[in-house]
């Protein structure tokens, strides 16, 4: 069944221990220029998963508050990665995370450009470059475990479960407490995904891109692949009946400039 | 030689069909064989976690994470690196000083943070150390338009030693002083002349509060404590009228460097580089309080900082180091006149008890104007590391003097919670927020990880035994700090002590949302 | 039998493009030995350059004169334009070539570039491009076999010749597909592309555009080789089959006009920022202008029209295809990219190659048309006494 997190930004008091766990369990580096916490983290090619700190006015009397996104991939229902793909290196796993396949990459990067989120990120430097984002470890949930990150939140910010549980969950938060936007983010966007955020302060402050198309991304190319055979078919259908036609057309001529030529002969 | 054509035609038609069936065959099988090759090779994973995360699914845990470090902390920085989600952080935090978890959630704009430092103590692999702050006194040093004034904190000088090999709790006074010079600070003072001045102010304002002469109410809470007073203003500023207006020692010394020491020696107080040597991290916070400028008033120039920079033990230890100086070497130096006296009561402000012991003491030669009695130069009742201790002392012409000490905030906020209920029958009050008192502080050597109260008794018996040791054991037997008062604070809570030794507090207690009751 | 003789003609200016193409050559290999970081200025927020932007899809799109000439030529039968057919024919494939050479440069694990073949991932846009533009190379060999055999292995003409029909349907039926897929590719930055742009038409966009660039590049690099081989060009021929990109064009402009407004993004064109100015850069100087000449009989009959035709058409063209990848994509990438000096010469490079080969191969094998040009004298006479 497929599995989901759920983040609930409220209860986030960045410290960070989701991002340890995360390069901890994963064994990436950490690198003074790229931190994975703080207004100035973000995504990249070691960092799987940020928290990111901002500050907001919330309300109307405009007062500061802090709050703390983490950030990472989404791990979308039908996830435009895996759809752009064109060797399968990315799949959705029926338990959930959409997993990279070094193997099968050719390293066109065309995941990151299709990615409505700018999730994944490459290795530049490497000469044998990867790919790479979070995998929302798939031996940890394979084995009954939840992923590195909520095993380690102390807050109970992240929420791990069933995919419809977890929705349930954040739909009873929001309506019970009214302190929260009626609104979980990852429901409808692109399609759905599987982390889903709740919050007391509007997403577009908090950096979530809200203007995401709710059908699920791959819908539009699946739409432009299907028409291809049907294109091709009748477009080669055409181009042989044109073909045949005007040779047929030129061959006649020819006969009959032939035939006048030995008629001039036999003259 | 048409049929030869034709046979050719034949040949070339058949053997073009035959190819392409053949490749056609190789791709199909090379397509089926490559769509069903579902490598199951995957990309991260082969890491660890710590004992506690694993199997444990969503099962609840007893500790999980760390604590929270706001970016600007001044008191403590981590290293992710170093990181190892041992949980150590949060268990101290949150079980020994009640702090983490005991706000509710969503924060608004401030982790709750008392800066105590015990984090850094307890953190196996020191991700959690104190800010450094090393570099911007080397700086100073090598200023030579800067006159850089440090001093030291009883507790300092009991631990400094542990740094260098030696056994807890070894005392290392002179030793620390003729470090301090050789590492070419101007002037080396001590704490312990403060400490002393702060038994004169607090006992005054103690007596003036039982006797009515000001209005305010008991119990007293002493104030010397930077993490015990933010975690008042955070959980209990409702109490606030309780704690006793005194600065801490440091603060306090701070402000006469660059007031009285300065217009003593002649010397422009903006040229002073005041440092000190603490056992605390909460004091790298204590001197960024905006009030803590009374020097800067004094002088009509409110920019002008009472303390510049505050070295924990374990920096002091790590210059010292860097610049190959061996402390077990050295010989025991002398403290600068003027600022550099101290007496027995002051000494034991470094453990739990002590401030209170030398209070008591300070308060029954006020009252009544005689020598302390024996035992209340050995108070038993307030030494040792029992969370919550309380004593009783007989004045003659007064009653019954009643005083609690505490340590750590948990044993704090007992303590607190049953003063707002009105159960605590007390005069005055110890806080220390670091378990042990200052010997225990967050910027002590970490000869044991997590503290041990074997590393901590060590160190308290030793500021016992050298309180033990000294002729002058009371405050008012500082000959320096009578001096201090005949030629520029006048008595005890003058109008210019007030100003230079007193301060007031902020209420943080809207900075987070309390705990449902 | 004539001996095979080999000709290699030496200027300075093809000195210089010797030059050009061993530098990138050995850039080339600098950048697989190297990896990307260090010899491209590509990043996580850029992380399509102009080694895909151009190398890719304008040179995709250029290479199409082959398939356009040769639907009109070979299929539709318009014998008119047979002379420059095998021409377009060649620059077509030298451009696929440089094009698939490009992309192997710009794909991270280059050794892995067969996995496609076996491990569809058939949702891709990019499968579809990848599976088309392999075919279609390997048609074009195929299709430039006839014209090789006919100087070198002579034996296996008549196989070439048994071939091409159905390599001439399959060469017109695969650029249709691929060529809009490019366009489609895109399809799936929706949100992302700057709505000037961003279409569910893009892929016919793209399509349409590939094929009026056709007779437009055939144009300019007729006018080209003939200055360097010393022929004369086949005005009559040019601007006869540029009316055909004309018409196109205008097809292109109405429905590129109905899609803005469709979307309600007809607002943007004139709003004065970048993008707008862009778009109308694209859009009067590659479309609007090129039509004009196109049916002003004056402009299109003279020499000065048909290059100008061909210039601007083609310049609108990559200026189409770097709108789509660059600018259309800055507003929302923010961040910063220009391509380094490795990435610059190693398409110079490239381009040189291409050049390089392109006269070669006019001056060693039967591209240009001296005795075609004969038959097609017969041919007409043929017709009009029938």
């Amino acid at each position: 069944m497929s599995k989901a997190v759920l983040v609930d930004i409220t209860k986030c008091v960045g410290c960070g221990s989701c991002a340890v766990a995360c390069k901890m369990w994963n064994d990436l580096e950490y690198r003074q220029d790229s931190p994975i916490m703080g207004k100035e983290s973000k995504l990249d090619a070691e960092n799987w998963t940020n928290v990111k700190m901002v500050e907001i006015e919330k309300g109307p009397e405009k007062e500061t508050v802090w709050r703390f996104v983490k950030n990472q991939c989404l791990h979308c229902e039908e996830p435009a990665c895996a759809s752009a793909c064109f060797s399968k290196a990315f799949q959705k796993s029926k338990d959930g995370p959409v997993v990279y396949n070094p193997t099968l990459c050719v390293g066109c990067r065309y995941c990151m450009l299709a990615c409505p989120f700018d999730v994944p990120k490459y290795e530049w430097s490497k000469v044998i470059p990867l790919v790479r984002k979070c995998q929302m470890c798939p031996d940890r949930i394979r084995d009954g475990n939840s992923p590195a990150c909520t095993e380690v939140c102390p807050t109970g910010a992240l929420t791990f479960g069933e995919h419809n549980q977890v929705l349930n969950k954040a739909r009873e938060t929001i309506n019970k407490d009214s302190k929260y936007i009626k609104h979980i983010y990852g429901e409808k966007e692109a399609g759905g995904t599987s982390w889903l955020y709740i919050s007391d302060v509007p997403f577009d402050k908090l950096g979530f891109r809200t203007d995401v198309t709710t059908q699920p991304v791959p819908r539009y190319t699946e739409n432009i692949m299907h028409l291809t055979p049907a294109v091709g078919l009748t477009w080669g259908a055409l181009l042989t009946g044109m073909y045949v036609y005007n040779r047929r057309r030129n061959e006649i001529a020819k006969e009959e400039h032939s035939k006048k030529k030995n008629d001039k002969k036999k003259k | 030689m048409d049929e030869q054509f034709k046979l050719e035609k034949k040949v070339t038609r058949r053997s073009f069909l035959k190819m392409m069936g053949g490749l056609g065959l190789a791709g199909i099988t090379a397509s089926i064989g490559g769509n069903m090759a579902n490598a199951s090779e995957q990309t991260g994973g082969r890491g660890w976690l710590p004992e506690q995360y694993q199997s444990s699914g969503t099962w609840p845990a007893q500790v999980r994470g760390r604590v929270p470090i706001a970016p600007g902390n001044p008191s403590i920085a981590r290293d992710d690196k170093k990181c190892i989600l041992c949980g150590q952080c949060l268990e101290v935090c949150q079980k020994t000083q009640t702090v983490f978890g005991y706000y509710d959630l969503p924060i608004i704009d401030d982790i709750v943070c008392i800066n105590c430092g015990q984090c850094a103590l307890w953190c196996p692999t020191a991700a959690i150390t104190e800010r450094d702050d090393t570099d911007k006194v080397m700086q100073a040093l090598q200023d030579p338009d800067k006159y850089v004034v440090v001093q030291t904190a009883p507790a300092t000088r009991v631990a400094l030693g542990e740094e260098f090999g030696l056994a807890p709790g070894t005392f290392v006074m002179g030793q620390q002083v003729a470090g301090l010079k050789r590492l070419g600070f101007d002037a080396v003072f001590d704490t312990n002349f403060t400490a002393d001045l702060t038994i004169l102010e607090e006992a005054t304002e103690l007596i003036k509060r039982i006797k009515g002469d000001i209005n305010k109410p008991l119990p007293q809470f002493t104030s010397c404590s930077p993490g015990w007073v933010k975690f008042c203003e955070y959980f209990y500023p409702d109490l606030f009228p309780h704690m006793s207006t005194c600065k801490s020692p440091q603060q306090m010394l701070g402000a006469l460097v660059k007031t009285y020491f300065a217009k003593k020696k002649g010397i422009a107080p903006e040229k002073i580089y005041s440092v000190a040597i603490m056992p605390c991290t909460a004091k790298k916070f204590e001197i960024q309080r905006p009030e803590m400028n009374s020097s800067g008033h004094y002088w009509d120039k409110p920019s002008l900082r009472d303390m510049d920079a505050v070295l924990t033990t374990r920096e002091l230890a790590r210059m010292l180091k860097k610049k190959n100086i061996d402390l077990t070497t050295l010989p025991e130096e002398k403290y600068d006149p003027l600022l550099g006296e101290g007496t027995g009561g002051a000494l034991i402000f470094g453990a739990t008890g002590g401030v209170m012991e030398a209070a008591v003491r300070g308060a029954y030669f006020f009252i009544t104007e005689q020598q302390p009695p024996a035992n209340l130069l050995q108070l038993n009742p307030v030494r040792g590391l029992e969370g919550v201790k309380e004593a009783a002392v007989d004045v003659p012409g007064v009653g019954t003097l009643k005083v609690a000490v505490c340590h750590g905030m948990k044993n704090g906020r007992k303590v607190l919670d049953a003063v707002r209920k009105g159960n605590a029958p007390y005069h005055f009050i110890e806080f220390m927020s670091c378990p042990g008192g200052c010997i225990g502080g967050g910027g002590q050597p970490r000869s044991a990880v997590p503290p041990s109260d074997e590393v901590r008794m060590a160190r308290i018996n030793s500021i016992y035994q050298a309180d033990a040791r000294m002729k002058k054991r009371e405050a008012h037997e500082n000959a320096e700090v009578l001096a201090l008062y005949n030629d520029f604070l006048q008595h005890p809570m003058s109008h210019l002590a007030e100003e230079l030794l007193h301060t007031d507090y902020t209420n943080r207690g809207k900075r987070f949302i309390p705990l449902q009751a | 039998m004539a001996t095979k003789n080999w000709s290699f003609r030496m200027t300075p200016t093809r000195a210089v493009l010797i030059a050009l193409a061993a530098i990138g050559g050995a850039l080339m290999i600098a950048r697989l030995v190297l990896g990307l970081g260090p010899t491209t200025n590509l990043n996580d927020q850029w992380p399509w350059g102009m080694w895909i932007g151009f190398d890719v899809l304008t040179g995709v799109a250029l290479a199409g004169g082959g398939y356009s000439t040769c639907l009109m030529v070979n299929i539709m039968g318009i014998k008119k334009f047979a002379p420059i057919a095998r021409a377009a024919m060649l620059t077509s494939l030298i451009g696929y070539l440089l094009v698939m050479v490009g992309l192997f440069m710009d794909i991270g694990r280059w050794f892995n570039f067969w996995r496609p073949f076996v491990s569809w991932g058939h949702t891709s846009i990019l499968f579809e491009v990848f599976w088309c533009v392999s075919l279609y190379t390997t048609v074009q060999l195929l299709e430039f076999g006839e014209v090789a055999t006919e100087k070198v292995g002579k034996r296996w003409h008549k196989v070439f010749k048994k071939m091409l029909p159905a390599l001439l349907i399959i060469g017109v039926l695969l650029p249709t597909l691929h060529q809009s897929s490019l366009g489609s590719l895109y399809v799936i930055e929706i949100g992302k592309l700057y709505p000037l742009w961003w279409s569910v038409l893009l892929p016919v966009f793209f399509l349409l555009s590939s094929f009026f660039v056709g007779p437009a590049m055939v144009t300019v690099e007729s006018l080209l080789s003939a200055r360097a081989t010393g022929h004369k060009p086949e005005y009559g021929v040019l601007q006869s089959l540029i009316k055909v990109s004309g018409y196109l064009m205008v097809v292109y402009l109405a429905l590129k006009i109905i899609d803005l407004f469709y979307r309600g993004a007809a607002g943007l064109v004139f709003l004065g920022n970048l993008e707008g100015n862009m778009f109308l850069l694209e859009i009067i100087g590659g479309i609007i202008i090129p039509i004009i000449i196109c049916f002003t009989p004056k402009l299109r009959k003279s020499k000065g029209g048909l290059a100008a035709f061909g210039i601007l058409t083609v310049a609108g063209l990559v200026l189409n295809r770097m709108n789509v990848v660059f600018t259309g994509m800055s507003d929302y990438i923010g961040g910063s990219y220009f391509p380094s000096a490795i990435e610059w010469l190693v398409s110079i490079g490239l381009v040189a190659m291409g050049v390089l080969a392109y006269l070669f191969v006019v001056e060693n094998f039967n591209i240009i048309p001296k005795e075609h040009h004969q038959a097609y004298e017969e041919q007409d006479a043929v017709r009009h006494s029938a």
